[in-house]
């Protein structure tokens, strides 16, 4: 059985504080591609964490890629730029 | 102000995001797995720190408002304090887990409606959790960004 909570609730936090990355400013040029890469990691790294926290659901952290997803969300609807 | 070479800058956006995923894990895990709000907390600042340190005050692009903040701050203090507020009247202790309701002194609705969705039967812990880690967390990145602040007056004075 999937485990809606930490989908939802890492969703949230997610978009929270997705809402307050800014991009476009000196010294830091990342694009949508990096954000891609970013992903990927994520994705990697949730894998390797495993179904943490002991949830049999899925072999991923599922708490841990809907945070990613989350923020990336977050930052691309309500991020203001600079 | 950027102190960072290359390398840093470009590296350390997505660390500092993987950090906030890996907190906001922690704090979803805290029920059932060591950890839990504050140290979630802690570590979702540490990534807003570590942004903030490479690229410099008012250049990050992990910078958080003063609204945000004060709006942050007042959800995490006010949400704990109403939780327990409902545990009190709703089954006379304040924090009373009306969530899982072990005394059955709780109507269903007000169960249900705090029941956390997830297999265990945490009831509404992983809300408290999430209450302190967003307390934690502004907190601590308040703390770095005013350092940083006080430490630019003190160059700019001198």
């Amino acid at each position: 059985m999937l485990s809606l909570g930490p989908i939802i609730f890492g969703l949230i936090l997610g978009l929270v504080i997705g809402s307050q990355i800014k991009l476009n400013i000196g010294g830091a040029k990342f694009t949508l591609a990096s954000f891609v890469v970013i992903l990927i990691a994520g994705i990697v790294v949730a894998w390797q964490l495993g179904n943490y926290p002991f949830y049999t659901d899925l072999p991923i952290s599922t708490a841990f890629l809907s945070a990613l997803i989350g923020i990336f969300v977050g930052k691309l609807l309500f991020a203001r730029s600079k | 102000m950027s102190q960072g070479s290359v390398i840093l800058r470009i590296i350390s956006l997505p660390i500092s995001i993987l950090l906030i995923c890996l907190g906001i894990m922690t704090i979803l895990g805290g029920h059932i797995t060591p950890g839990g709000g504050f140290q979630g907390g802690a570590m979702i600042a540490s990534g807003i720190i570590l942004s903030i340190l490479v690229y410099g005050l008012g250049n990050s692009p992990l910078e958080l408002s003063h609204a945000y903040i004060e709006v942050l701050e007042s959800i995490g203090a006010l949400g704990f304090i109403v939780l327990g507020l409902v545990g009190l009247f709703a089954g006379g202790f304040f924090l009373y887990n009306v969530g899982t309701d072990l005394l059955n002194i709780v109507p269903a609705a007000v169960q249900n409606a705090l029941h956390y969705p997830d297999v265990t039967n945490a009831g509404f812990i992983p809300y408290l959790n999430i209450f302190v880690g967003l307390k934690v967390f502004v907190g601590l990145s308040s703390i770095a960004i005013a350092f940083e602040g006080f430490k630019k007056i003190v160059e700019e004075s001198e």
